[in-house]
């Protein structure tokens, strides 16, 4: 049987979506809290969350929690924080098996079902502040992970450049706000945030799972009925304003491979043309990025572009040699020149619509995809099928391609440069 | 050809097993509703094949370190073109990687699977280098060294096999280093893909959307055939002992990351996998959330819930790694091996036991929903030398007993060793 996929809208301005494919084995929940990012709240909206996956007053510590979950066959709960544009997105999300594998006999999803109810709506909390355990411990986790941003280089250098390219705007700031911010919330604060954000954020929740479930339905229903729900609006997408002239910034840490960041700025609404676009440009191995920065010219070990629809941006990041600087900049400027010039192929254009095709068709293949697909569409407001898409990528011509390129200007460059060089 | 129908008693799942008559073993799992598409084609080719002979040769041959990672790259070119120029004809993601034990070329797609099998098939029969490909490759390989040794992760995992073995290749970075890449050319290119390349040490695994008849009816247009040369690989000897029980290094980092492991002794098929298995649960009780350990450590701050374990084992190794990020490693250390000898002394709880070995089930049942992980199963089991689904069997025949003999007989104090990355002092 096909996938079934459906959203209703429950009381309180719950969005509850539902795929059932019956090909899973196993069944999965997501609970995502959208609320716009904000410098003063990141942390404590980050530690009012993700501590929600630490305890519950059922399970009241992480080792009671922890044992539960894995007599249920290892079954997952995460809590998680992340940033889209000016938005942060936070939530809970569990995975387990389906019934038919537990070879005890149990009942896995009211077993599960059960425990996200618990954790989202009967914490590990006094009603004014969380568990001191359980705080401190969350603490520390996220602590520890805006401190080892660092250990990732890529990933650094593209926090770096979001940082400089939205500066005086939301996405300037990290989902889970500063070190001295995290470091200052108590644990009222957080669990002030946490009452907040069930009554104040919108909240889409998705169950992916091989058969109908309505209990997660009334789950959430109930759950949330007790909840006073005045959700805020939020801006899924807000372009960013283009600099007058663009700057550089630079680090200098102690590295063997130079990093470059290039943040282009559009003002095109055009999103199917820029992604086509971005494929074009550096999103494949045989796009001009890769092919001619790196193949031909061996400028960079890697090179690639991404969209930012929700902020009209485009990035470019590679991995550069410090003597190959000047000349990867000069490159990545003139292969979006040839874009501009409309100097790409037909077979271009149709190896990143076959590209996009592949990648469309397999959003099906895993229980997170889905719920990915379905809440990024969501967030662009217009709620389509993967196949749909692709209808709108067929349509992108070669004279909207180069339109979109022309919209593109440069905004800033963040480099990352190893020490020693630069003594 | 020999064909074989390969079924799961515990889930229900199968596979094909084919022995193509070219000499390539053939995995084949039809995933119904499932759109993509995923394929490996191996070689049991990695860094740590340094040393080999054929069987007509006399000597074995001693090879640079690195060079089948190097070769790896250099089949991506074909004698016009790129390898992703043809992909994109097909729409399909190609890649490939090097690891310890292996050398695997892949693609995932959901539509014209068959014509990117084809490809596939194609190009790693078909190798093609010059001395001058050669030396630019040396350049894009030299800035990946680079790039990995900005890898926080990747460091503080060598340096602890670097404290651990003194002979084993297993010690050796995938990539080999700038001086060993500069000793690779043509000539030595090519004499590693004649020994290596050949069909019957490699393996074909496909999953997902596909139609095995189809699937057989490519192989046998494109594949062609070999004769079995009687490839033989070595090892230097490695003693039982470790090379020194600590490293630690500085890095640009924002929190310090450890790995802490214990070298056990190597052995293959069947009881590496039974080995693996009582391994597995042995460390995830030394790290499990509830245990007494975990509770403490993290009560003292000393771990936080990046904390975790891995078997990491192959040909000629065998350890049991603890990695996580802490501000005093040493104390983390201790505290393992303190719980280690607890264990050893007292055993381990029968309901421990099976909570973990329910827990370690669900996730093995999980590889079995995702296409993806189908495909490298089936390539990963065989190269191993077991079935795809015996893991799940061997779990369910394992008995609190074997965990514990695994602890009393591997996890030994003296074979423990500890690597960490610091960020530089401030």
């Amino acid at each position: 049987m096909p996938m079934r996929y459906k959203r209703t809208e429950l009381a309180g301005n719950i969005g509850f979506s539902t795929v059932i494919d019956e090909k899973f084995k196993t069944s999965y929940i997501v609970v995502r809290f959208i609320t716009p990012l904000d410098s003063e709240k990141a942390a404590a909206n980050a530690l009012g969350i993700s501590i929600l996956n630490c305890s519950n007053s059922r399970y009241r510590t992480l080792a009671e929690l922890n044992e539960k979950l894995s007599s249920l066959y290892g079954a997952g709960l995460s809590s998680f924080s992340r940033k889209r544009g000016d938005v942060q997105i936070l939530g809970l999300s569990a995975s387990w098996l389906n019934n038919c594998y537990a070879f005890d006999g149990e009942d896995l999803t009211a077993e599960m079902l059960e425990m996200v109810r618990e954790c989202l709506f009967a914490p590990n909390a006094d009603g004014s502040s969380f568990d001191a355990d359980s705080f401190r411990i969350t603490r520390k986790d996220l602590l520890d992970r805006i401190d080892s941003e660092l250990n990732n280089k890529r990933g650094y250098a593209l926090s770096r450049a979001a940082e400089i390219a939205f500066r005086g705007e939301p996405a300037e700031n990290s989902c889970y706000g500063t070190k001295e911010a995290a470091e200052k919330v108590t644990s009222e604060e957080a669990y002030a945030a946490y009452r907040d954000i069930l009554s104040k954020a919108q909240v889409e929740v998705f169950y992916v799972s091989a058969e109908e479930e309505p209990a997660v339905e009334k789950m959430i229903s109930e759950s949330f009925g007790s909840v006073e729900r005045s959700p805020e609006p939020v801006q899924f997408r807000s372009k960013s304003p283009l600099r007058s002239e663009p700057v550089t910034e630079s680090d200098e840490l102690d590295v063997n491979q130079c990093k470059m960041v290039m943040t282009f700025k559009s003002d095109s609404d055009d999103q199917f043309a820029m992604k086509m676009l971005n494929m074009i440009y550096g999103a494949t191995p045989v796009s001009k990025l890769f092919f001619n920065v790196r193949e031909k010219m061996s400028l960079c070990y890697y090179c690639a572009s991404r969209v930012y629809s929700e902020k009209g941006a485009l990035m470019v990041d590679s991995g550069v040699e410090r003597e190959n600087i000047e000349k990867a900049k000069a490159e990545i400027l003139h292969q979006l020149d040839e874009i501009r010039q409309g100097n790409f192929t037909d077979d271009e254009m149709q190896s990143a619509l076959l590209s996009l095709d592949n990648a469309l068709t397999q959003v099906g293949d895993t229980p997170a995809s889905y719920s990915s697909w379905y809440f990024e569409r969501f967030c662009d407001g217009n709620i389509i099928a993967p196949e749909q898409q692709f209808d709108g990528f067929a349509n992108v011509t070669k004279a909207r391609i180069v339109q979109a390129a022309n919209s593109l200007s440069l905004d800033s460059i963040y480099l990352m440069l190893d020490k020693e060089a630069a003594e | 050809m020999e064909k074989e129908m390969i079924k799961s008693p515990d889930t229900g799942d199968s596979c094909i097993h084919v022995k193509h008559s070219s000499g390539l073993d053939i995995y084949i799992c039809e995933m119904p509703g499932f759109s993509s598409v995923e394929a490996l084609f191996g070689t049991k080719y990695g860094s740590v094949n340094t040393m080999f002979k054929m069987r007509e040769d006399k000597e074995y041959t001693v090879v640079p370190e690195g060079i089948a990672h190097f070769l790896e790259h250099k089949l991506f070119e074909n004698e016009d073109c790129d390898v992703f120029e043809l992909y994109a004809k097909t729409g399909a993601s190609g890649n490939a990687f090097t690891s310890f034990d292996k050398t695997c070329y892949l693609f995932s797609c959901s539509k014209n699977y068959q014509e990117s099998l084809k490809i596939l098939l194609d190009f790693v029969q078909k190798p093609y280098f010059t001395q001058a490909t050669v030396d630019k490759e040396q350049g894009i390989i030299g800035q990946e060294i680079k790039m990995t040794n900005d890898n926080p992760d990747w460091r503080v995992f060598f340096n602890m096999l670097r404290c651990m073995y003194h002979n084993h290749p297993v010690k050796i970075d995938i990539a080999g280093t700038v001086e060993s890449i500069a000793q690779i050319d043509a000539d030595l290119l090519y004499k590693c893909y004649y020994t290596f390349y050949n069909l019957n040490n490699m393996v074909l695994s496909i999953a997902g959307n596909i139609s095995a008849d189809e699937v057989l009816r490519i192989c046998d247009e494109c594949l062609k055939p070999c004769d079995d040369k009687g490839l033989e690989t070595v090892f230097p000897d490695e003693p039982d002992d470790i090379v020194m029980p600590e490293f630690i290094e500085t890095q640009a980092v924002g929190t310090p990351i450890f790995n802490i492991g214990y070298k056990c002794r190597p052995c293959t098929g069947m009881e590496r996998l039974k080995k693996s298995m009582a391994a597995t649960i042995a460390a995830s009780l030394l790290t499990d959330a509830s245990s007494d350990m975990y509770k403490k450590l993290m009560d003292e701050g000393l771990i936080n819930s990046n904390f975790g374990m891995e078997v990491f084992d192959g040909d000629g190794y065998f350890t049991v790694i603890f990695g996580g990020e802490s501000s005093d490693s040493a104390k983390v250390r201790d505290a393992i091996a303190g719980e280690v000898d607890r264990m050893t002394r007292e055993g381990i709880s029968e309901k421990d036991f099976q909570r973990i070995k329910k827990s370690t089930y669900g996730l093995l049942v999980r590889e079995l929903n995702n296409v993806e992980s189908v495909a490298n199963l089936l390539i990963n089991s065989h190269m191993d030398g077991v079935g795809p689904y015996d893991a799940i069997n061997v779990l369910s025949h394992l008995e609190s007993a074997d965990v514990v003999n695994f602890i009393k007989d591997e996890l030994v104090r003296e074979h423990m060793v500890m690597s960490v990355i610091e960020g530089e002092a401030e």
